[in-house]
């Protein structure tokens, strides 16, 4: 048994050309949003987005609008007739009217030429929202039954082939024309558009785009195939145009509107969290502050000689308070009285601290860069037991 | 095949976005009637050609080919063919402009019988066939300028 085949997969682009400039354009676009991303908080990366998106936004509407209003094209094209000169081409683009007998008929009637190779058409008309969400296998497989069922009934086999597009139906004619190369275009349309049937003013799309003759076969409920004369066909044209680009309009419109809220909240929600995660830096700080051992204003203390005793029983001089509590760098007030008559010095070169204290009561402030604890000691000439000894002349300060 | 001297590939224009598909011999075929120019049109087609048709002035409300922007079809067609009547002036523009922006590319014009000195001068030194010319004549016309014969073109884009 040999394995199911998948389904071709379609390029969106037509030629290299187009997806490198796709590429290209895409990089552009998103070089600002990286620079501000980078350089910049998260909501003006937000904002730039936006500004990108809006951008895009505006030039596609703007193409799609022209389109629908269908600007003049007046230089039509075709390439060169392929096959003998008695041989005719003849391409029938049709969906939701492959079921009409009319034309049904006229496909047999012109498969009974000789010499004349007739190609259906029959183009998906995926819309835009199945084509994003890929919801399109309903409609090629309704594309597919048409197609079926309309071959089914015609005869002549070998002169009338099928063929199916995904692409949008002025696409679909287009590729058709590089690869069947018609002589001849027949466009089989309601004059009203079924919600799941081919736009009636592609015939004159086509008619503009290609130089070949288009017929427009109309069909109206219960009634014979007609052709309807140019001018009624160009004020048909123009009222369709009109109508697919104000409703266009109106969607791309609330697009916009719906686009510029989910933005702004995307925005809005990225600042409060970033106010929350600042509020939490703040309130885990305080926190932390009030955590800490209580550190007073001012602290009084006396160097004194032979003050206190040591172990073996002897007096020695020292500092009243050897032990100092500080933030770290926030100065602590230190009031000494120093009762000796030569200076004293309360040196930690670790925490780059050398205060020199004189003789009498002064006033001296204690700052510590850093957090931790560090060794003090007097680095003045005096009791030499009590200058190596931590709780006389020597000591910690401890920074938090 | 025709041929394109440096002269029209040096000049660089700023192109309106309708580029050929085709490469093919491409003629190009103005005239201000629908019809005809699409059985032109279609006589070239068979003859092997690859063709774009456009009205001429009537069909643009200024024809891209004397602005800045330029005309792709006229800019790479191997031929053009002309029918655009000329008692205006703003057809016999699209003449002067073909003949400056496009001295190497062969111009066949179907002339009116009752040309003024203006006119006869614009013309001189175009291949020119007397109007009305039928379809067959202006594809053995075309036929005969370009050396290419039906069916030696390949086929396809």
């Amino acid at each position: 048994m040999s394995p199911a085949r998948a389904p071709p997969v379609r390029s969106p682009f037509h030629s290299e050309q187009e997806a490198f400039r796709f590429v290209l354009l895409v990089i552009l676009a998103l070089l600002p949003v990286a620079l501000a991303a980078t350089l910049g908080p998260t909501w003006l990366a937000l904002v730039v987005l936006a500004v990108m998106l809006g951008a895009v936004a505006a030039r596609v509407v703007q193409v799609r609008m022209r389109k629908l209003r269908a600007v003049e094209m007046p230089v039509k094209m075709a390439p060169p007739h392929v096959g003998s000169a008695s041989e005719r081409r003849v391409l029938i683009v049709a969906n939701d009217t492959l079921g009409e007998e009319a034309l049904l008929n006229e496909v047999e009637r012109l498969a009974s030429v000789p010499h004349t190779h007739v190609l259906l058409l029959v183009p998906a008309l995926i819309s835009r929202g199945a084509r994003l969400t890929g919801a399109v296998d309903g409609l090629l497989d309704q594309a597919r039954v048409r197609l079926k069922t309309a071959l089914d009934r015609i005869g002549h086999a070998s002169a009338v082939a099928g063929e199916i597009s995904e692409a949008d139906p002025l696409q679909a004619v287009e590729d058709t024309f590089a690869t069947f190369v018609p002589d001849e275009v027949i466009v089989s349309t309601r004059w009203e558009r079924a919600a799941s049937g081919l736009e009636p003013r592609l015939a004159g799309l086509v008619r503009e785009r290609f130089a070949v003759p288009v017929r427009h076969l109309v069909f109206d409920p219960g009634a014979a195939a007609h052709e309807p004369d140019k001018d009624t066909e160009a004020r048909y044209r123009h009222e369709s145009g009109e109508v697919a680009a104000r409703t266009f309009g109106l969607k791309a419109l609330a697009g916009a509107g719906i686009l510029a809220a989910v933005l702004m909240s995307a925005v809005a929600l990225v600042q409060s969290s970033e106010r929350r995660e600042a509020r939490a830096v703040s309130q885990a700080a305080a926190e932390q502050a009030a955590a800490l051992p209580p550190v007073a204003k001012i602290v009084d203390l006396s160097v004194i000689p032979e003050y206190k005793p040591g172990p073996e029983g002897e007096k020695h001089d020292a500092f009243t308070v050897t032990e100092f509590t500080v933030r770290a760098g926030q100065p602590q007030q230190l009031r000494i009285d120093n009762t000796d008559s030569v200076p004293h010095s309360i040196t930690a070169p670790g925490a780059g601290v050398n205060i020199v204290v004189m003789p009498g009561v002064h006033t001296y402030t204690l700052i510590v860069k850093h957090a931790g604890t560090f060794l003090w000691f007097c680095t003045f000439q005096c009791d030499e037991w009590a200058m190596a000894h931590p709780g006389y002349m020597s000591g910690y300060i401890t920074a938090s | 095949m025709f041929s394109k001297g440096p002269a029209a590939q040096a000049r660089a224009l700023n192109l309106n976005p309708q580029p050929w598909r085709w490469s093919h011999p491409r003629v190009l075929v103005e005239h201000p009637d629908e019809a005809a120019g699409l059985a032109i049109a279609s006589g070239l087609r068979y003859a092997g050609y690859a063709v774009a048709v456009c009205p001429g002035p009537a069909g643009h409300e200024r024809c891209p080919l004397t602005g800045p922007a330029g005309c792709a079809p006229a800019h790479d067609a191997d031929l053009v063919v002309s029918s655009l009547g000329y008692e205006h002036e703003a057809a016999r523009e699209v003449l002067r402009e073909l003949r400056t922006r496009y001295p190497d590319t062969p111009l066949l014009v179907e002339a009116p019988p009752d040309m003024d000195e203006s006119l006869h001068e614009l013309l001189d030194g175009c291949h020119q066939l007397p109007a009305p010319a039928s379809t067959e004549q202006i594809v053995a016309t075309v036929q005969s300028l370009s050396g290419h014969v039906a069916g030696e073109g390949p086929a396809g884009a």
